[in-house]
């Protein structure tokens, strides 16, 4: 095309210039610079082959007479030759330059030199390994009959490596360090949208560490997002909704890409935009709500489904959890956290964690201690703001009386009396802050809904715990909640559901 | 079916010439019969990948050019070694070509032409020829980039990438070769342990001795069909040469780390009872000085004392059955020597002594 030849010339001095800066690409700076370019290079290449495939090879010589450096230096930067289509379209532009009849010496020496190239790039291949090289060549392989496998294994290396990091929290051994991971989010940019790469993109997006920081690099999720939104990579829904989340610019990015969708398709068509907002994924995303400031590592730990975490395993997850929320509260430097009031918002307001804890102190028989990990988070869901001395108080106001209840479940017969004394009600000692008498209330009747004479008492329990009607709506809130909750995780509990449902029935009927 | 057949031998020998200086004298219309071939055969494996007799047959014939081939060892690039490789014929061909620099001007002018025809080619991407050899050039740039930019060498050999993948072209040649002869493998192998670096290959062979059993050895568009063998086979295969091969296995247990020889052994408990043979051996070689307080060797390539004890320590914190053979090994060789308790007098006392109270 006669116009777009126009701003060849001054394109190709631009470009020359970069690809000589940019080298092989092995330091940071090159890598950044070359992944921000790439697609306007290969917009570049496009343009260039369009030009080039119009004229015979010596015409070309005459008119780019650096073209050969200029793709030679091309073949030379691997994360030109990863991304997208960049890799056929420069095979396409050293097939220009083969000449079909070579006049003389000149000629022949361009035509092996660019034999050479496309060699370099189709099927020359050193992993710099003397003894891999010799060995796979006396048992008979090319690389190129090797690679396909030998990717695989590299992604599947790196994979649990970075899973390492998922499951074993605290075993520093096999923690990848944060550097390599940023270096590999890195590398990932051009070859987001090889299938190949898809379960270590995944891995990449789940994976959290314990940084405060980011630590994926910011290119990697734009060009994550892009290659989802054009439907070039395939990954789970939790995959994308993680992206989102660490990531506001793929959010912002997928709501004007839909938004456009919808302005552009024909509004009569109302099952097409259905099918747009289901496959977008937004309206998952939207049940949750999104926290720009939070750390990311804890937004991921919060995000997990209960569900999806073993029943065995969720003692560990709160632990877990409980240490992470620790440091953001108490270490000061994190400021830019929002404080303890952000990351209590954000606990609160997933996956049910502060009840789940409750439960876990209640049914944690085997336990003679309670675990502090656990009070501590109970303590922190009523009281964010509270100071390290009241917290520590309400710990130790807890415990005594999950202590209580403890015992009481060990009693033949259970009476209303004891779970109020229990609960410390009936004004022995101080009066307790109304947030930590809250919690109390609550342990107090999940305590009931479980045990086995908790039938019996249930009502004569609430009427006296009942003293106002504001702690009757607590009440009525609660047993609400832990019925969604129970729902929700497909707890197996068919009398304390029924007890739960009844209890919340009569009480509404009352109030 | 015998047009077919005949045409797949032609096509394995202009797959091995295709690397030879031989091409020099294709012309264009040589180099465009060449890849019309291949598209047929590809296309046949398209079309009767699940037709069993068929493909079996096919599977034969190529099997019996193996046989043909085998009097000059395993050949090497035999190209075509069973059904599954015709579903690439028509890459592997391409890809031979554009690497022969014998090929001449304008037939390697005309290989182009038929391999990148451009863009607003109308087959589907994964069909084309072109499609399939850009992605192999992207494949290739992506290792570079792991490899050169965020990879470290596994400590865990066999699963290291590199490791797991040579192992794992041992194997599948293993079977290709297990297939065509009897002999094959064997023969394979001892070929390899003369030709190819003696260390490398020992690792290989202890990372294949550890891959799992049901490893999925082929890509996803392989069919498997019905071969006689079982998957796990080609390491009994392994193990069975190793073991046959005195010189090879002195080898094997002194160059390979203890760990790595321990979970091998584990996994392997034939070779456990080889190896715990050769340390005991070893042992016996050793004798105490006075001098120096230390057992020692008389000639240089005795095992010294710090690895054999390293070793027995390795395997003494394996899972049982193996950590109790050890045991047992090691007391009946101390009872045999008179069941000193006294240090300096029997090694087997004194390896028991070192190795602490897990006894």
């Amino acid at each position: 095309m006669a116009q777009d030849s126009v701003g060849l010339p001054s394109d190709f001095q631009f470009w020359m210039h970069k690809l000589s800066v940019w080298d092989q690409a092995s330091t940071l700076e090159t890598q950044q610079d070359t992944c921000l370019h790439l697609p306007q290079f290969q917009e570049f290449l496009r343009q260039l082959y369009e030009a080039l495939k119009e004229m015979d090879s010596s015409a070309i010589i005459e008119r780019f007479p650096t073209v050969g450096q200029l793709l030679a230096k091309t073949c030379w930067n691997p994360f030109i030759l990863a991304y997208d289509e960049s890799q056929k379209i420069l095979i396409w532009c050293l097939c220009c330059l083969i000449k079909k009849d070579p006049q003389n010496s000149g000629e022949s020496k361009l035509n092996s030199w660019t034999r050479g190239l496309l060699s370099h790039i189709l099927s020359t291949f050193r992993f710099n390994i003397k003894e891999v090289d010799l060995f796979t060549q006396v048992l008979g392989y090319a690389p190129t009959d090797y690679y396909p496998g030998l990717l695989k294994n590299m992604v599947l290396s790196l994979v649990s490596e970075l899973r390492q990091n998922h499951l074993n929290g605290f075993n520093t051994q096999r923690r990848m360090a944060p550097e390599r991971v940023r270096s590999l989010s890195r590398v990932c940019v051009p070859l987001v949208t090889l299938p190949d790469f898809e379960p270590l993109v995944e891995a990449l997006l789940t994976y959290h560490g314990h940084e405060p920081q980011e630590v994926l690099w910011p290119e990697f999720c734009d060009a994550v997002n892009e290659a989802f939104l054009l439907k070039k990579i395939s990954l789970p829904a939790s995959a994308i909704l993680c992206l989102w989340l660490r990531h506001l610019p793929s959010l912002e990015n997928t709501m004007l890409h839909l938004f456009e969708k919808l302005i552009s398709s024909e509004r009569n068509f109302l099952r097409r935009i259905e099918c747009f907002m289901k496959d977008s994924l937004l309206l998952k995303f939207a049940f949750k709500t999104y926290f720009p400031y939070a750390s990311p590592s804890l937004v991921m730990v919060l995000l997990q489904h209960p569900k999806d975490i073993p029943r065995g395993l969720w003692h560990q997850a709160l632990k877990h959890i409980s240490e992470m929320l620790k440091e953001v509260v108490e270490d000061q430097t994190h400021g830019s956290y929002g404080g303890p009031f952000e990351s209590w918002f954000l606990f609160v307001h997933f996956g049910g964690w502060a009840d789940m804890a409750a439960e876990q102190l209640l049914t944690s028989e085997a336990e003679a201690e309670a675990p502090e990990a656990l009070l501590w988070l109970l303590a922190f869901s009523c009281g964010p703001g509270a100071g390290h001395q009241q917290r520590a108080q309400t710990m130790v106001e807890v415990k005594a009386v999950l202590r209580c209840l403890t015992k009481l479940l060990r009693s033949p017969a259970l009476s209303a009396r004891d779970l109020q004394a229990a609960a410390g009600e009936g004004g022995q000692g101080a009066p307790r802050p109304p947030a930590c008498q809250q919690l109390i209330r609550r342990l107090v009747l999940s305590f009931l809904l479980r045990a086995p004479g908790g039938h019996a008492i249930a009502r004569e329990v609430i009427t006296l715990m009942a003293q106002t009607d504001a702690i009757m709506h607590e009440i009525i809130g609660f047993l609400d909640q832990t019925l969604y909750r129970w729902d929700h995780l497909c707890v197996e509990a068919p009398r304390s559901r029924k007890l739960a449902r009844e209890l919340l029935a009569e009480l509404r009927g009352q109030a | 079916m015998e047009p077919l057949l005949q045409h797949l031998e032609r096509f394995s020998e202009v797959l091995a010439v295709s690397r030879t200086t031989h091409v020099s004298t294709w012309d264009p219309v040589t180099v465009r019969r060449a890849l019309q071939w291949a598209r047929y055969l590809r296309h046949i494996h398209k079309r009767f990948g699940r037709h069993a007799c068929i493909s079996k047959a096919l599977e034969r014939r190529l099997q019996n050019q193996w046989k043909q081939q085998g009097d000059s060892g395993p050949a090497p690039a035999p190209g075509l070694a069973n059904f599954q490789a015709l579903g690439l014929c028509d890459q592997l061909l391409s890809l031979r070509l554009l690497a022969n620099p014998a090929l001449g001007d304008a037939s390697f002018h005309y290989l182009l032409q038929q391999l990148f025809p451009g863009p607003g080619v109308p087959d589907a991407e994964e069909e084309s020829l072109q499609g399939s050899l850009a992605r192999l050039a992207r494949r290739r740039a992506a290792i570079h980039m792991l490899r050169f930019n965020a990879y470290g060498e596994n400590p865990v050999l066999q699963e290291d990438s590199l490791m797991k993948t040579q192992a794992e072209l041992l194997l599948r040649r293993l079977q290709e070769v297990g297939e065509a002869e009897a002999g094959g493998p064997g023969r394979l192998l001892s070929s390899l342990w003369e030709r190819s670096p003696q260390n490398n290959f020992l690792k290989v062979v202890a990372a294949a001795l550890l891959l799992p059993p049901s490893s999925p050895r082929h890509q996803e568009e392989e069919l498997k069909l019905g071969s006689p063998k079982t998957p796990g086979e080609e390491g009994q295969e392994l193990l069975r040469w190793l073991l046959g091969k005195s010189d090879v296995m002195v080898a094997f247990c002194r160059s390979l780390p203890a760990g790595l020889l321990t979970l091998v052994a584990g996994r392997h408990p034939e070779l456990s009872r080889v190896y715990l043979g050769l340390l005991t051996d070893w042992g016996r070689q050793l004798h105490y000085s006075l001098q120096k307080g230390l057992w020692i060797g008389t000639e240089s390539q005795d095992v010294p004392w710090e690895e054999l004890l390293s070793r027995f320590q390795s395997l003494c914190q394996a899972p049982p059955p193996l950590k109790d053979e050890v045991f047992t090994a090691l007391k009946s060789c101390k009872a045999q020597d008179g069941d000193f308790e006294v240090p300096g007098l029997s090694i087997w006392t004194d390896l028991l002594l070192s190795l602490g109270s897990s006894a």
